[in-house]
This record gives structure tokens, C-alpha cells and sequence, in this order.
């Protein structure tokens, strides 16, 4: 339970950072050419972007919480997991910035949202037996 | 091609943070409580520890790739299409950690893989 509730909170965080970059990043005008100077010009300009340091932060407490996951779960069990952020991020695309969602593409969510419970399922019958690594 | 080369590197960039990053974690060992001076001292370890450095170097590089990326490309075709990193670093799970993976679990995951290809589909 403690693992699932953590994800959820760092799912949200790198969902809301992502859709904060993006609407930051597009703020700007887009990098039409990718010489070096191009890609520093484009970076620096993003550091004076208030939106763009919002969806840093968030990362940075999605970084948080994955790292304190990772200190008392698998990786393979954690990584699948966070592939709801996936469906979310799409989400946002859909709702947050109105891009074009084709049905395929919530098909592929719903085929993530199995795989995720497939995967807790296996940590669950791993941890029945003795020690329970997922919920201490 | 100056997105396929940015995507590779972003998956590759991903799949070293999450195994270093896992690798480091648990050296460390597990967090039981959310006390400011555990936290504290968790957040010293991390600091000294060369794998979640590296994992974390690994992320800032990864994520720098998706800012620049980003730029230029739709955020629910990018994400996704950075699938294959899951399939690499379960393999490092397997591999460099040395986790247990069941058949469920792989099952899990390569339902999980193919649903997020079919989330990159145009």
C-alpha cells in the first residue's frame, strides 16, 4: 500500500512537470535548427521561463519519491508501475493541451493498466509466502 | 533523424538512471520513516552515493534531451515513444540487481511494452 500510494504521488508530480515543460517550451518559439548554439540558446532562454521551473521542481519531487521507492522495492516491479504516468501524461495531452488522442492510443493505456496490474499481483504472491519487500 | 538520435539517447539516458539509481537506493537501504532528520540523513547518503549520482546524472541528461526535444515534438507522442527503456532496464533488473522476475511479471511488462507502443502509434 505504501508503494502504491508514493507512485501515485510521484506519477502525479512527473505528469503535472511534464505538461509544465511542455506548455513552457512552447511559450517560446520552437528550435527550428539544431546547431549548439541553437540547443544553448534554447536552454537558457527556458531557465528565465517561470513555467518552465514549476515543472522542474515537480520532477525533482517526482526524484524524491521514485528514489524512496526504489530504497525498499524492486525496480522491476516499480518501473511497469510507473507506466500510469504514461497514461497519464496522454491524458494531460488530451484534456490539459488539447492535442489529438486517437482511440489506439487508449487502447495502449488500457493494455498498460493490465500489464501494472499483472505486475503488483506478482509482488504480492513474491511477498505472501515470508518477508513482504513491497509493503514493509 | 534528429529525433530518432534524441529519442536513443533519451532511452538510453533513462535506462542508466533507473538501474543506478535502483543499484544506489539499495545500498543505502530502505526508507521505514518520514521524519525530517531521517530524510535528512537519507538525503546525505544519496549525496555521497556514486551510483545514484551517476543515476542522477543519467536523469539530468535524459531530461535535458526531453526539454530540447519537447521543443519541436508532441509531448504524448514523445513519452511514449520512449517504451523501450522499460524492456532494457528490467533486463539490468535481471541482470546487474539480480531481482527475481517471475513469468507474471514479465508477462506484466511486455503487456505494459506493448501498450505503450501502442500509445506511440501516430
Amino acid at each position: 500500500m505504501k508503494t502504491a500510494v508514493v507512485l501515485l504521488l510521484a506519477l502525479l508530480a512527473q505528469a503535472g512537470g511534464n505538461v509544465c515543460l511542455s506548455t513552457g517550451m512552447r511559450e517560446m518559439s520552437a528550435a527550428s535548427q539544431l546547431g549548439g548554439p541553437g540547443i544553448v540558446s534554447l536552454l537558457l532562454r527556458g531557465l528565465t521561463n517561470p513555467t518552465i521551473w514549476l515543472g522542474m521542481g515537480l520532477l525533482g519531487v517526482f526524484f524524491g519519491l521514485y528514489a524512496a521507492t526504489l530504497s525498499w522495492a524492486d525496480l522491476s516491479v516499480v518501473l511497469p508501475a510507473t507506466a500510469l504516468g504514461y497514461v497519464i501524461n496522454v491524458a494531460c495531452g488530451a484534456y490539459v493541451l488539447h492535442e489529438a488522442v486517437p482511440p489506439a492510443r487508449w487502447a495502449g493505456a488500457l493494455l498498460i493498466g493490465l500489464g501494472v496490474c499483472c505486475v503488483s499481483w506478482s509482488e504480492r504472491r513474491t511477498a505472501l509466502p515470508g518477508k513482504t519487500p513491497g509493503d514493509p | 533523424m534528429k529525433t530518432a538520435l534524441l529519442l536513443a539517447l533519451l532511452i538510453l539516458s533513462d535506462t542508466l538512471s533507473d538501474v543506478s539509481l535502483a543499484k544506489g537506493m539499495k545500498q543505502i537501504g530502505a526508507l521505514h520513516t518520514l521524519h525530517l532528520r531521517a530524510l535528512l540523513v537519507l538525503g546525505s547518503k544519496m549525496a555521497r552515493n556514486g551510483a545514484v549520482l551517476l543515476g542522477l546524472l543519467s536523469m539530468i541528461a535524459g531530461f535535458l534531451t526531453f526539454l530540447v526535444v519537447l521543443s519541436w515534438a508532441d509531448l504524448s507522442f514523445i513519452v511514449p515513444a520512449t517504451s523501450l527503456h522499460f524492456v532494457l532496464a528490467t533486463l539490468g533488473a535481471k541482470w546487474i540487481l539480480q531481482e527475481h522476475i517471475s513469468r507474471v511479471r514479465w508477462f506484466g511488462t511486455i503487456l505494459v511494452g506493448l501498450g505503450v507502443a501502442l500509445l506511440s502509434l501516430p
